[in-house]
């Protein structure tokens, strides 16, 4: 391997300032009451809290899962604070975006996020949530005019209780996992969506989440549903700011896709990664799934980024007869980042399809694996599924993994699975540098061409995002 | 497992027999291991998809009968045939120049501390060298010594029978610096057999030497064989192994092959068949500890009635082993609405100057070629079955003798002549 | 324009170049030919600075500058060009993006502005249509599935996008059907000008019919055995190389 690529890589975190506010924070420690504290902040009805606690007595009997390809000092759950919010949005909270906290607004306009509906780039709605509380909601007029609900899922549970109680739980039970059971039982906000019938929602939805206090963690929940027939592209962003401790984020988010509905989720993932050494970053453990009744279709996108540690897995129920579900990831880990993720794709009606795209770039020692399952029951005649895995190395001091777990009860149905490793090829380099272009945006040329298919799945505005955000890791890399 | 597994009849035979003081200690030793091994579930990763329900239930006994069946023979193979009786010698071919065998309970202390020693590195995380340890009916040691270039094939030629009988041997295989052969071990019961065989083979494969090897497990009936293989390749050796399961109730092979010197060469290939109730389970693991090594895997399976495979193919590229080219592939065809194939390709790399992929699928029949059968006039049943027969016969006709694929290949006709009507059935 | 003085390389620890003088000023097409493995992709190799080549002794100047020192963009800012014997593929990575980040890069370090999108589109066009390419390879990956002409002739676009100074063809004509050698002579011929030179590596005197060389070369065993006007050429056609293998030993 040539020079320039061995000396790659330093990364410049863009997204690492602290926002300077007023935030009040509940102790550290976990138990009932703080539950319910958390719960009586939110002045949530009874039934609720009921839930969470039912969540929590499951948590508590559960043990933190060991997995194979991830190593990480397991977090101590009784020095975490569980709820922090921006004292402006606790007293007097803002019935609107324009008496919200200016210096909140700025944290997210300095991520170049549109806070402002007027703004040229705002076609696009947008959540913020702050730690653990959203701060505010654009488009929330517009929306409603199609009949579109986005709001954080603080305020559903209080404006329309029927249809989170129906929804809550029902993708992720409570007890589906560890941090799924902790997450059940602590979660903050995180947004709601509901497009009714036949509806194409007008403008693409996302959330950013912010993690901005110290010693806390993030436990954002999520809950889409896309009605019969409708339709709905969403999209998060995710930024903390640089500590020298590690933070745990552990969110869980649903999707419920009933009969020829589509959604699009997408994911532009920029955790705080860790210092060079190694030193801080994000705890990402993320459960994430959607169900697909009849020809309905779940597409998940994913750029991965950050975080010093990530687990993810979203994931397809593919239920109803000629449902599809599909995966496009990019997950690049440089420097001590660990990366283990993939999806589920669990194909359940006849002539259910699934696609999966993943390319993992690994450099300097981190630890990059795909892990995945296919799985075809024995109802899902005609089924297809179709992988492509692909890992890139940058460095002789990382790895690259694949684990692909292939099930099959069902002599109808087809899977393929193909996975490849290599190496930015010294010949690519070459046929660059002679024509003239430096390694450093040869390298980041070639990355980017690695991952094209899944680029090409997210938004357009997000697809240039993606691309930055991949140079910026691929930055320095030169000397 | 000493609980869940009941051989306290076995072990007393055990302790009846006379043997040498290391040996016995050794035996302890696996004992003592196994007495401190969970019993795998579902919940090992390394037996998620496989259970171990039906050794269960039985009080193992190791015996060895009078009766001497057959096993398996090669026609025109001119083959040097060395047979044994629940894991026992009961013959003594003579052998050709340059090539001994020793039984491990004839070694001196100092050679039969070698033998252990050899076979004990290769191992790690299999459950049950602890109990093939325990219960080490016999360990026999061929030897092929340096440069000798044996032209005719070696055939160990294993045969079980018997009620509840558990059977444990080592082979260790050992090919000196330049040596060369063919080794085939064939595994086959007497119809009316109810075993477990657990046996073990170790392949040493010395610098630029050649070992062509077959491991086929053929026995029917009411047959358990659980056990592994593993392979060393010191520089420029070459190793070509080839695998086959068909038939007995559970059939387990961990293979286990690591490049340790540099430039060496292997081709792993094998077939699975589980048809009836029946379960073949193959963990197969390439460890390339040293850079410039090449390695090709190819397994295919066809799964019939409630035949049920789970195929784990595990590529590890060490830090440092640079320049390694590792291939594996993985092809499965489901014949029946109640067959199952679980299967887990994985790569392991932690070095990036390396060429490695995977691939598995789990197909049908390609329509195109069934159609293609089907203008130049052959009955789609006919070519269902010509075509499932081709799947596998690809990796048949690539073997390089003759006498195996004679042996192999009248099995699977029988296997698909009986599959024919079931085949038009599921395919449809 | 470029001076080379008994250059000597090695690969692998193996001597490929064994002392190698070339002269080659403003304007003039040399051709070079010689046996298989002569050293003829190595030599545009070293010239072109890939790593790996080592070079051992001698000299290589371009306008007066030791091009030896430099790394491989910068020789190619310099108005170095070398078309691959073999281009290789850069799956994903679009040949308009790829051909836009070279022209950019060779353009600033020549002092000039960089094309805006819409007139480096209109350009690319107006190239690939001079060299036969459907528009639509500019949107593909650099030479992925390309057939082994599309290749050469993609080659050639960027050529004629990067306008260097300095040209080496490597085998350029190999591969292609009679038409698009014709498009392949065409393009050099169009290039052709008093500040621009070419050094055209090649098995065929037919491309020499067409690209009428200043000099002819044989290159064998790493050195030049042979010069001389364009007829060497089709001495060397008609009498194979070994006359020439004859009169050095
Ligand atoms: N990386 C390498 N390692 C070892 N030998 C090499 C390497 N690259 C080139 N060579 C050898 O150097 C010699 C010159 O190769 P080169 O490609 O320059 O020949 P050529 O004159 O271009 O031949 P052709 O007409 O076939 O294109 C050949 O013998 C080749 O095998
Ligand atoms: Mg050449």
């Amino acid at each position: 391997m040539s020079e320039e690529v061995k000396q790659y890589i330093k990364s410049e975190y863009k997204a690492g300032f602290v926002t300077d506010v007023e935030s009040s924070t509940i102790p550290v420690g976990l138990s009932e009451d703080v539950i319910r504290l958390i719960s009586s902040k939110k002045n949530e009805p009874e039934w609720l809290l009921e839930w969470r606690l039912k969540a929590y007595r499951a948590w508590q009997e559960m043990t933190e899962p060991d997995w194979a390809h991830v190593t990480y000092p397991k977090p101590d759950f009784q020095a975490l604070s569980y709820y922090s919010s921006p004292k402006s949005m606790e007293e007097n909270r803002p019935k609107s975006l324009d008496e919200v906290d200016p210096e909140l607004l700025a944290t997210y306009e300095k991520l170049g996020i549109p806070v402002h509906e007027q703004e040229v780039l705002a076609g696009v709605a947008v959540d913020m949530v702050f730690d653990s509380v959203s701060v505010g909601t654009t488009f929330r007029a517009k929306l409603a005019d199609a009949g579109v609900i986005f709001c954080p899922i603080s305020e559903a549970v209080h404006e329309y209780p029927d249809l989170v109680k129906k929804y809550l739980g029902s993708v992720v039970p409570q007890r589906d996992n560890y941090y799924a059971a902790l997450n059940s039982a602590v979660f903050s906000d995180g947004s709601f969506v509901y497009i009714p019938k036949g509806v194409r929602c007008p403008m693409e939805l996302s959330t950013y989440f912010r993690i901005n206090e110290a010693k806390t963690g993030q436990f954002e929940r999520t809950l889409i549903i896309a009605d019969e027939g409708s339709h709905v592209s969403y999209l998060e962003g995710c930024t903390a700011p640089m500590r020298d401790e590690n933070q745990l984020h552990a969110a869980v988010v649903e999707l419920v896709c009933m009969d020829d509905a589509e959604i699009k989720y997408s994911t532009v993932q920029n955790w705080y990664p860790g210092d060079a050494e190694g030193k801080g970053g994000i705890y990402n453990f993320v459960t994430k799934r959607g169900i697909a009744h009849h020809r309905a279709k779940i597409s998940w996108t994913q750029v991965e980024t950050g975080s010093a540690v990530t687990w993810k897995y979203p994931s397809c129920i593919l239920k109803g007869d000629d449902s599809i579900g599909e995966f496009y990831s990019v997950a690049l880990t440089s420097n001590h980042q660990q990366a283990d993720t993939g999806t589920k794709m669990i194909h359940i009606g006849k002539n259910t399809r699934s696609t999966i795209i993943s390319k993992g770039i690994s450099a300097m020692t981190s630890q990059n694996s795909y892990r995945g399952l296919v799985k075809m029951n024995p109802g899902a005649s005609g089924a297809r599924n179709f992988t492509q895995c692909d890992s890139l190395l940058i460095g002789d001091r990382c790895g690259a993994h694949t684990f692909p777990y292939i099930e099959s009860k069902n002599p109808s149905a087809i899977v393929e699975h193909e996975a490849t490793t290599s190496k930015v090829s010294d010949d690519q380099m070459f046929l660059c540098q002679q024509r003239g272009i430096d390694p450093e945006k040869a390298v980041s040329m070639i990355v980017n061409g690695f991952c094209k298919e899944v680029f090409k799945e997210l938004p357009m505005e997000f697809a240039v995002e993606a691309g930055k955000l991949l140079e910026v890791s691929l930055e320095g890399a030169v000397g | 497992m000493r609980t869940e597994l009941n051989i306290d009849k076995a072990l007393a035979a055990l302790a009846d027999q006379p043997k040498p003081d290391w040996l016995v200690h050794w035996q302890q030793q696996g004992q003592q291991v196994l007495s401190q091994t969970a019993w795998p579930t579902r919940k090992t990763e390394n037996w998620k998809y496989t259970s171990l329900k039906s050794l269960q239930g039985i009080s193992w006994q190791a015996e060895t009968p009078d009766a001497v069946a057959d096993g398996i023979r090669f026609v025109d193979w001119q083959e040097i045939s060395i047979d044994f009786v629940n894991g026992r010698l009961v013959n003594t071919p003579k052998l050709p120049d340059g090539v001994t065998l020793h039984r491990l309970s004839d070694c001196s202390e100092a050679e039969g501390l070698t033998f252990l020693q050899k076979v004990d590195s290769e191992r790690a995380g299999f459950e049950f060298d602890a109990l093939n340890q325990s219960l080490l009916t016999e360990g026999y040691w061929l030897k092929v010594a340096k440069d000798i270039q044996v032209a005719q094939p070696i055939h160990l030629n294993f045969i079980s029978s018997g009620a509840d009988v558990v059977t444990s041997t080592q082979v260790l295989v050992e090919l000196e610096s330049g040596a060369r052969a063919t080794i085939a071990e064939t595994f086959s019961a007497t119809a009316e057999a109810r075993v477990l065989v657990n046996a073990n083979t170790a392949l040493y494969v010395g610098d630029n030497a050649q070992l062509t090897h077959y491991h086929l497990l053929l026995e029917e009936g009411e047959v358990r064989h659980i056990g592994r293989v593993t392979g060393s390749l010191s520089r420029f050796a070459s190793l070509s192994s080839f695998h086959m399961a068909v038939g007995g109730i559970l059939k387990r092979k961990d293979i286990t092959i690591r490049h340790r010197g540099e430039g060496a060469e292997l081709s792993l290939n094998g077939v699975y068949l589980p048809k009836g109730h029946e379960v073949i389970d193959y963990h197969t693991t390439l460890e390339h500890e040293v850079p410039n090594c090449t390695s090709s895997e190819i397994f295919r399976g066809i799964m019939a009635d409630h035949g049920k495979a789970v195929f784990n193919g595990r590529i590890h590229i060490h830090k440092d082993a640079q320049k390694s080219v590792a291939e594996m592939n993985n092809r499965n065809l489901l014949l029946s609405d109640h067959a199952e194939i679980d299967t887990k390709p994985e790569l392991e790399i932690y070095a990036d100057d390396v060429r490695c992929a995977h691939g598995a699928t789990i197909a049908q029949l390609d329509k195109s070629l069934l159609f293609y059968f089907q203008a130049r006039g052959i009955s789609k049943k006919e070519a269902e079955v010509m075509l499932s027969f081709g799947f596998i016969n690809e990796l048949l006709d690539a073997l390089n003798d003759q006498p195996v694929q004679t042996l192999l290949r009248p099995l699977l006709a029988t296997l698909f002549a009986q599959k024919q009507a079931d085949l038009a059935r599921h395919i449809l | 324009m470029l001076t080379i003085k008994n250059l000597k390389a090695k690969v692998e620890d193996k001597d490929i170049l064994k002392g190698l003088n070339i002269d080659v000023k403003p304007g003039e097409v040399h051709a070079i030919m010689g046996p298989n493995g002569a050293g003829k992709s190595t030599l545009g190799y070293v010239l072109a600075g890939r790593d790996g080549y080592e070079v051992t002794d001698g000299s290589a100047e371009l306008h007066g500058e030791n091009l030896l020192d430099m790394d491989a963009e910068e020789r190619a800012r310099k108005g170095l060009f070398l078309a691959f014997q073999y281009p290789v593929e850069i799956p994903g990575v679009s040949n308009m993006e790829f051909l836009k980040a070279s022209v950019d890069a060779v353009r600033e370090a020549r002092g000039l502005e960089p094309y805006s999108s819409v007139e480096f589109i209109k350009l690319a066009r107006e190239k690939s249509k001079a060299v036969n390419l459907p528009a639509d390879f500019l949107k593909r990956g650099v030479n992925e599935g390309f057939s082994g002409g599309e290749k050469k002739r993609n080659e050639l676009m960027q050529m004629m996008l990067l306008e260097p100074s300095l040209c080496i063809l490597d085998e350029t004509d190999s591969g292609l059907d009679i038409d698009a050698l014709q498009v392949v002579a065409e393009g050099v011929n169009a290039l052709r000008s008093p500040d621009r030179s070419f050094i055209v590596v090649t098995h065929y005197q037919r491309l020499l019919d067409y690209i009428v060389p200043d000099y002819v070369h044989v290159l064998a065993d790493g050195k030049i055995v042979k010069s001389g006007g364009k007829e060497l050429a089709l001495e060397l056609e008609k009498e194979g190389y070994r006359w020439i293998e004859g009169e050095t030993v």
